[in-house]
């Protein structure tokens, strides 16, 4: 029809309401003014002509409703009215709308700011072109059990030529590296890659070039491209920097180009970010010849050819592998069933947190909804006091969904205000909260308040704002008909329809609140249990630090090229740190207990596989055990228990014969039956290499994480097996702070070059390791107080409103006779009934809820019986106690005064 | 009173719309010119004329213009549109031919059919 016309009148009076009404009135009164001069023509007096000419006109307001209804403003103008009479109310019960805003504040800032990370880390897209394309690349060993194992050359020559499925495929070394030649020696977070690294993933240089095919060399380039954040602090943003020599482990390694701002290598680096990318090519020194066998790759990113599914490449790879086992039936035993796996690179980053951000943002939509479920029994209460004016407006005319619009315009407002209020607090809070969450989150960096967050933010307001809102609305607009105007709102006692609403509403609350409880306990139990779990070492009094001996691609640089030197400098560094006043003990170890987050870290430690002597040589295929170095003092200084044979001493060194100490899991689970002293067994798959015997058994250590068990250790005498990252351990009285400065001193005196890092005490680490469990624990457990507050408000607040409203209901009972604890009885009756429902319902589907959970626990069964107990019977113990008082205070009706007042 | 007829739905547009092709007119103009050309036999509700002046304008057929009237006052004169034109002859045609049809429908006779 007429859309152009009739959206040009409705823009000349939108926003112009008050000329419009204006100009209705002087048309009508002329109107009005004429017929009546028309009627005292015919003989009629000025007044009663007047009085006519209106009563035939018919009434001007709804005349001029009509007429803004014909030029499509109708509905504005009512909004605006109900807006002004929402922030009437508003304003005028400050008391109420304080408790309902900062509810609302506190419940869509939680939302926002959890939501803001959730959107960060799990829902945008990695920050590079086409990051659909990006995938992790694992080998696997299904047959006998490993998952991500490392692979060779020839295999990477594979997926990049054979498969046909790769644009490009990049190797990735993930670990620090010493820097030196740029002020202070650091330590930083370095990359290696292939030269397809950067375009693969699609980057462009601040300044100076990346690496490209041009640059390519069998072992690694003498050059490196470092990052916006290395340029700025070590080089001041120098744009000379290109050319310039810096010394990486001890190799001159010359800089060719700065990385953009905001750059972020996509994989977990030990600490921070990736700020040094070199690129090798995987073939010459100082990697070994490019056999099938040699896998000393570790981890791979890939990005698939344009047009292909995850699924099709995925297809392709398995034939793929099946072919090349085929071919080089020698290099993959048939029980291992080799093959290659690929993942989306954004689900092999944030999988692992998933689950515990998921929790997050149900337990505060749960906190979101048990709030507007208190602001609907708030609003339910205030409603009753308004079914007079409902009643009012009704008799005048107003349309029933016409009412509800109303209310529910008040609640919007009240919701809307509630939102705001909460996106700031979201907004100034979220760099505090971040404070807390654990490092291991990936993409932090990534997380902002953008509009995707604030539509979420939005979205939830109006969730919450129609949540609390329509159900007074409904339930008022329906009953403002019925007699309140006979009523003159005194109410007659607790009326049935709002009651069953509030209590409806109660139930709710009370089951929310349940299921928040049962997840807190669930984690709080875990996190309790870890806590008492025995690390297997006695922590206390013990300050760790680590080191990582440089390791330069030139060998004839290296000083810590072989083992017998790495053992020197052991001998060096123990005797130095023996030396520290307050020392009592020290040792050497590769692997720090609960330190080893980064399996894929140069350094990290592969599960190994082992042989042992005497068995057939198939089943030593799912024979695995970690392997970590330590000097012959680490069991007296982490105080573990020595339960067979003996420890190392120093003359377990080099040229002697080999020595092991393992665990009780690897004693129980490849010697059930005999005793693994004296046996014998080799690493790796080399025949040739000499066989290494067992010497003693120790009490396990939670090596690598006080929540993995089971994985079995053996330790072999750092003089006989080392590497290049190591942690000293003392045993001190001294507090860790105290000691850096010495302990940094005397490691620099040995070599001034080495950087030390992450001096703690050992309690620290453990503590650090649980920093993600004790996040999510205690987060959920805050969320699940509140939720018990917010339920034990509504209850005491429904009860209160039901005494007030039948006091004359106990005082006639009182008079018939009823005793004061017959009432007592009555609303504690009524207390229980609620809470008993809504516990009851709250555990069905905390049922559900909690096995969603099960990843997140340790130690801890989703249906704990504990927890499945306590939850209900400290809910229960609550509700009641919140409808004692108010029920207390029914009591004391005054049968006399109540009566009176009917 | 009793001779006069009320208002068939949905033709007071037409009858504004008619009145106002005639000449510029004020809302109480409007309502004289149709009781005029009826010959005083059609019953219009004073109150109802403005709403729907306002729904004809909205619509883009009559257009309005402040002014004064015979008496110098201050009044809002309505005038037909080009578009008018057109919706009124269509709803001309629209009410003759469905005005015939009814006609012819009510003549029928026991015999014709």
């Amino acid at each position: 029809m007429n859309l152009l016309a009739r959206f040009r009148s409705w823009v000349r009076w939108m926003g112009n309401g008050r000329k419009l009404d204006g100009e209705m009135e002087t048309e009508m009164r002329f109107h009005m003014e004429s017929y009546a001069a028309e009627l005292v023509g015919k003989g009629m007096s000025q007044r009663e002509a007047m009085r006519a000419a209106r009563i035939e006109f018919g009434g001007v307001e709804s005349h001029k409703d009509a007429m803004r209804a014909a030029v499509g403003i109708r509905w504005w103008s009512e909004l605006g009215s109900d807006l002004r009479h929402g922030w009437r109310l508003f304003y005028k019960n400050p008391a109420f709308s304080a408790v309902a805003v900062l509810t609302l504040a506190l419940g869509v800032g939680a939302n926002t700011a959890i939501f803001s990370i959730v959107n960060a880390v799990l829902l945008r897209p990695l920050p590079y072109p086409d990051p659909d394309r990006l995938v992790r690349i694992f080998f696997n060993e299904p047959g006998v059990g490993l998952r991500d194992v490392r692979f060779s050359k020839p295999e990477l020559d594979d997926l990049e030529t054979r498969s046909g499925v790769f644009e490009d495929v990049s190797p990735i070394f993930e670990g620090s590296e010493d820097v030196t030649g740029a002020g202070q020696p650091e330590r930083v977070e370095g990359v290696n890659g292939s030269f397809s690294y950067f375009s693969m993933l699609g980057v462009t240089p601040q300044i100076g070039r990346l690496f490209g095919p041009q640059d390519f060399v069998p072992g690694f380039s003498a050059e490196a491209v470092i990052s916006d954040g290395l340029w700025r602090r070590a080089y001041g943003a120098d744009p000379h920097v290109l050319g310039r020599t810096i010394r990486i482990d001890n190799d001159p390694i010359t800089i060719i180009g700065v990385l953009p701002r905001g750059f972020r290598h996509p994989g977990p680096t030990v600490a921070g970010d990736a700020e040094v990318f070199c690129a090798g090519g995987f073939s010459g020194d100082p990697f070994p010849p490019p056999m099938r066998g040699t896998r000393v790759l570790v981890s791979g990113i890939g990005r698939l050819k344009r047009g292909l599914t995850l699924a099709e490449a995925q297809v392709r790879l398995t034939v793929m592998a099946a072919q090349i086992r085929r071919d080089f039936p020698t290099d993959y035993p048939p029980q291992a069933q080799w093959t290659i796996e690929i993942q989306p690179l954004q689900e092999t980053l944030v999988g692992k947190v998933r689950p515990m951000l998921l929790v997050l943002l149900g337990a505060v939509i749960l906190i979101v909804f048990i709030v507007s479920l208190n602001i609907a029994n708030l609003l339910l209460a205030r409603a009753s006091g308004r079914q007079q004016e409902m009643a009012v407006r009704s008799a005048l005319g107003a349309s029933r969904s016409r009412m509800v619009r109303q209310m529910l315009t008040e609640s919007m407002l009240l919701s809307l205000i509630g939102g705001v209020a909460g996106v700031a607090t979201a907004v100034g809070t979220l760099s505090f909260i971040l404070r807390f969450v654990p490092s291991n989150v990936p993409r932090l960096n990534e997380v902002r308040i953008d509009w995707v967050v604030l539509a979420f933010a939005l979205l939830i307001s109006i969730l919450t704002g129609l949540m609390f809102g329509l159900a007074p609305a409904l339930h008022l607009a329906k009953s403002a008909l019925s007699s309140a105007i006979r009523e003159g709102g005194r109410g007659s006692g607790y009326s049935t329809k709002t009651g069953r609403l509030r209590d409806v509403l109660i139930v709710s609350e009370l089951a929310f609140a349940v299921i928040l409880m049962v997840g807190a306990g669930l984690l709080l139990r875990t996190l309790r249990d870890l806590l008492q779990e025995s690390p297997g070492f006695n922590p206390t009094q013990v300050v760790t630090a680590n080191i990582q001996l440089p390791n330069p691609n030139e060998s004839e640089a290296d000083p810590y090229h072989d083992i017998p030197r790495r053992a020197a400098f052991d001998r060096e560094l123990l005797r130095r740190m023996k030396a520290i006043p307050g020392v009592e003990l020290a040792a050497i170890t590769s692997a720090l207990p609960a330190t080893n987050t980064n399996p894929n870290a140069v350094g990290g430690i592969p599960i190994e596989g082992f042989a042992i002597e005497d068995r057939p040589v198939e089943s030593s295929q799912d024979l695995s055990a970690e392997r970590i170095r330590i000097s012959s003092d680490y069991f007296k200084v982490l105080q573990t228990t020595l339960l067979r044979g003996r420890s190392f001493t120093e003359g377990d060194e080099d040229g002697k014969p080999l020595v092991a100490v393992i665990d009780e899991s690897t004693a129980h689970k490849y010697w059930p039956t005999s005793d693994p002293l004296g046996r014998r067994v080799r690493f790796g798959r080399d025949a040739t290499k000499p066989w290494t015997t067992v010497v003693g058994v120790v009490k396990d250590i939670k090596s690598d994480g006080l929540d993995i068990d089971g994985v079995p250790h053996i330790y072999v005498s750092t003089y006989q097996d080392n590497g290049k990252r190591l942690s000293v351990v003392l045993r001190t009285s001294l507090p860790a702070d105290l000691l850096e400065p010495q302990i940094r001193h005397e490691i620099q005196g040995i070599d001034p070059g080495l950087p030390v890092f992450n001096v703690s005490s050992m309690n620290d680490v453990l503590d650090r390791s649980l920093a993600s469990r004790r996040f999510s624990a205690d987060l959920v457990g805050g969320f699940a107080g509140l939720a018990v507050l917010l339920a034990s408000i509504g209850i005491y607040g429904l009860l209160a409103y039901m005494v007030g409203q039948r006091s004359r209901e106990i005082g006639i009972r009182m008079a018939l006779g009823a005793r004061r604890d017959d009432i007592l009885r009555m609303f504690l009756r009524k207390g229980s009934v609620l809470a008993g429902v809504g516990i009851v319902a709250g555990l069905v589907f905390s049922a559900f809820t909690a096995s969603m959970m099960a990843s997140l626990l340790y130690g801890v069964r989703p249906h704990d019986r504990l927890v499945f107990l306590a939850v209900p019977l400290l809910l229960f113990a609550v509700a009641v106690l919140a409808s004692y008082f108010p029920a207390r205070r029914a009591t004391k009706v005054d049968p006399m005064f109540a009566l009176r007042e009917i | 009173m009793s001779k006069q007829i009320d208002l068939l739905q949905g033709t007071l547009d037409m009858l504004i719309l008619k009145a106002v092709s005639l000449g510029p007119l004020h809302g109480y103009g409007v309502l004289l010119r149709i009781q005029q050309i009826s010959g005083e036999q059609l019953e219009i509700q004073q109150g109802s004329l403005y709403p729907a002046l306002y729904r004809l304008e909205h619509q883009g057929w009559i257009t309005s213009e402040w002014g004064e009237s015979d008496n110098n006052r201050k009044a809002k004169f309505y005038r037909l549109t080009a578009a008018g034109r057109r919706q009124l002859h269509a709803e001309t045609e629209k009410w003759n031919r469905m005005a015939s049809l009814i006609a012819n429908v009510l003549r029928t006779t026991a015999e014709e059919i």
